[in-house]
């Protein structure tokens, strides 16, 4: 770690020992959001979120393929993450980190679980189906990228035209179709510093973390978690937030669809 | 270049296919900063291309065998985002085409970077292509070199870049994706506007000499409008907060 | 009259000997993106990096402690060090410093002396080019900002900042406008009524 960032942590541990955050924020407030969609017209889909001073955005391509073996009436999907090297200091060029992996998983696994987009609508004749390609691009970091990416995915996803299929190729342009979505998912990341729980970490409370949770669900059910660092949380804690994840993914949810109609 | 036999018109009646002129540039805006982390850096719609560019450092050059003691080594990443065209998905990770343009871009920098000043450091610059329509080299360049005016690396010029290309006998400025794919030549040039210095320049297709000189004016010419709008952007984040108090 | 120029741009038709500028064919050109004051002939970067000179007050992290040395990062592509036999308690890495310029070393070394420890507060880093205007003519406006926040704030030429106590959040907000601003006048007055508002209040 950046010998700076660790020295902000340790800022960050002396106001939590006295009950605060910085610029006074709550323990479950997020930072300011801001969701741009379809910015970038040569992709099916895209989104751009800020959280803070942390931006990534995504991409959503859509390609004729041939259907997984084991899968062959459903569409693929795939969620690849770039941290890249002029998001900060400490990300370098080379092939993915264990990081961007497990950011990318999570992230698809939240867009798989909630069924966000019917696979199986990708079908489209035998040995032919459409992969779609969620691209994650981490632009600026400082902390949170999981609930950053998963709102840009989610957002990118909402505004995706849906190419057409002519003679064994994809067509992309003309007038075209929206890919059709049927449900939305956020999440909620929360870090535990001590025993202080933070909602939204920004990255100098993510340099002292010591157990990180990310909590994706709907309107109804969770549909997928990711526990991460070496701390741990109680059975009672892991109850309290989720409860305040579907309370906070309302606010969520919101901002998806009022980015979208602006 | 296209060596296709269905190959579209590029010019009906002395226009291009956007309605451009032979020597129009597309409409571009810079944007200075905006990358929090980085020491400097800088975003480009030059047409359809949107490109950021962000520089790190000087800091010690690791791993220490890449150091150069008497001078700072650049290192220069060039990359297209596998969303960035309006084709097939680009699976991402360096490829030869982007290897190759990163050291072109690596070399205009070297020029002008007063590198003595940093000995045993290093300076990343780091391309971004997000959207691509043709002439993304170029538009990196341009972008590249404000972000480099922005983290206050010191420097003796400030480099832009432009393509020239030629459909039929014709030569034009600036091709767009379309242009690209169909023209009978490519040129992209860089240049250092003090001197008119040429710090890039990179040719395939086939051109006369004449062509070619011609071509080189053509883009010293047209440069002037880019640089200019370099130079703007550099200057807005100030000039806006001078002309918020009216000093 | 001053005006912001860029690298590359002619500053004066003849060759004029001034900082962050180059002569070529009797004129002199800028290297830097800065504000160029005819009159005086000085040359301002705008943006940029901190050069180590001798008596100049850092702000570092202990980095590694030896044997016999700290290496100290000083967010510069410079590397700082403290040789230990004249830290009179030891140091750990992680440890914030104050220290002064002794010499910058043929191997572009900063070799610091006299560190001082500073324990907890918050440090962050500003554009070095921005410091001189933080601390101001005489201190002035440092010494406005520890009186209109009660914070002490220790600042570093290589552009990183310390504070702690008092109103910190609103000391650091000053900091930042001077920072934005600091190509501008009148801002001691401006960054006076910042920390006079009363929605600020300590």
């Amino acid at each position: 770690m950046h010998p700076l960032n660790q020295v902000k942590g340790e800022y960050v541990r002396e106001l939590l020992n006295k009950g605060v955050r910085e610029e006074g924020r709550d323990p479950f407030e997020y930072r300011q959001i801001k969701i741009t969609h379809s910015l970038l017209p040569n992709a099916e889909g895209s989104a751009q979120v800020e959280i803070g001073n942390t931006r990534v955005l995504v991409g959503i391509k859509l390609d004729v393929a041939t259907p997984m073996p084991d899968k062959p009436n459903e569409g693929n999907l795939m969620t690849m993450a770039e941290l890249l090297p002029l998001a900060s200091p400490e990300y370098e060029p080379g092939p993915p980190s264990p990081d961007s992996i497990e950011l990318a998983r999570v992230v698809d696994r939240g867009i798989r679980a909630s069924s966000m987009v019917d696979l199986g609508s990708l079908f489209i004749e035998e040995e032919k189906v459409w992969s779609l390609f969620v691209d994650i691009y981490v632009l600026n970091f400082d902390g949170n990228l999981f609930d950053a990416c998963m709102l840009a995915a989610v957002a990118a996803l909402s505004n995706t035209r849906m190419p057409k299929y002519e003679n064994g190729e994809a067509v992309r342009t003309g007038e075209l179709g929206r890919l059709k979505t049927n449900n939305i998912v956020t999440s909620c990341t929360f870090a535990k510093v001590g025993n202080k729980i933070l909602l939204d970490p920004d990255g100098s409370e993510e340099a002292v973390a010591d157990a990180r949770i990310t909590i994706a669900n709907d309107e109804k059910v969770v549909r997928s978690m990711q526990k991460g660092l070496a701390g741990a949380f109680s059975q009672e804690e892991v109850e309290d937030l989720i409860g305040r994840s579907f309370d906070k993914s309302k606010e969520l949810r919101g901002l998806i669809l009022s980015s979208k109609s602006e | 270049m296209g060596s296709s036999t269905n190959k579209p018109e590029l010019i009906v009646n002395g226009k291009r296919l956007d309605g451009r002129g032979f020597a129009d540039l597309r409409p571009m805006k810079i944007i200075a900063g905006g990358l929090k982390n980085a020491a400097g850096s800088a975003y480009m719609e030059w047409g359809n291309n949107k490109v950021l560019a962000a520089v790190y450092g000087p800091k010690e050059a690791l791993p220490k065998h890449t150091q150069d003691p008497d001078k700072a080594v650049i290192k220069c990443k060039y990359s297209m985002a596998p969303f960035s065209s309006l084709e097939e998905h680009n699976r991402s990770g360096p490829n030869r085409r982007a290897i190759e343009i990163s050291k072109v871009t690596r070399e205009v920098f070297e020029k002008v970077i007063l590198r003595e000043d940093f000995p045993g450091s290093e300076i990343d610059i780091f391309i971004e292509v997000l959207q691509s329509d043709g002439g993304t080299r170029a538009a990196g360049i341009t972008t590249a070199a404000v972000a480099l005016a922005t983290s206050g690396i010191p420097m003796t010029d400030l480099p832009y870049a432009i393509s020239v290309g030629k459909v039929g006998d014709t030569l034009i400025l600036d091709l767009n994706k379309a242009e690209d794919n169909y023209s009978d030549a490519d040129m992209p040039i860089a240049i250092g506007p003090r001197n008119n210095d040429i710090l890039l320049l990179q040719m395939d297709g086939s051109l006369t000499k004449e062509q070619i000189s011609e071509g080189l004016t053509m883009a010293k010419k047209a440069g002037e409008s880019v640089a200019r709008l370099q130079r703007e952007a550099l200057k807005a984040p100030y000039e806006r907060i001078l002309e918020k108090y009216k000093i | 009259m001053s005006r912001i120029v860029i690298p590359g741009e002619v500053l004066v038709e003849k060759p004029l000997r001034t900082e962050n500028a180059m002569i070529e064919d009797n004129k002199t050109f800028s290297t830097v993106l800065g504000i160029f004051n005819d009159e005086k002939g000085i040359l301002t970067p705008l943006e940029g990096l901190w050069y180590p000179r001798r008596g100049d007050i850092v702000l570092g992290i202990i980095e590694e402690a030896r044997l016999n040395s700290y290496n100290v990062e000083l967010s510069s592509p410079f590397k700082g060090i403290i040789i230990a036999k004249f830290v009179e308690t030891r140091l750990q890495r992680g440890d914030v410093v104050e220290a002064e310029v002794k010499e910058l070393d043929e191997s572009k070394t900063v070799v610091l002396m006299r560190p001082r420890k500073l324990f907890g507060g918050k440090v962050f880093d500003v554009k070095p080019s921005k410091i001189p205007r933080i601390i101001g003519k005489a201190s002035t406006m440092l010494q406005q900002i520890r009186d209109g926040t009660k914070s002490s704030v220790t600042v570093g030429m290589n552009g990183r900042i310390w504070v702690k106590g008092g109103n910190v959040e609103l000391a650091i907000k000053a900091i930042h406008k001077i920072s934005e601003e600091a190509h501008t006048s009148g801002l001691t007055e401006r960054v006076k009524e910042l920390l006079e508002s009363p929605r600020q209040g300590v």
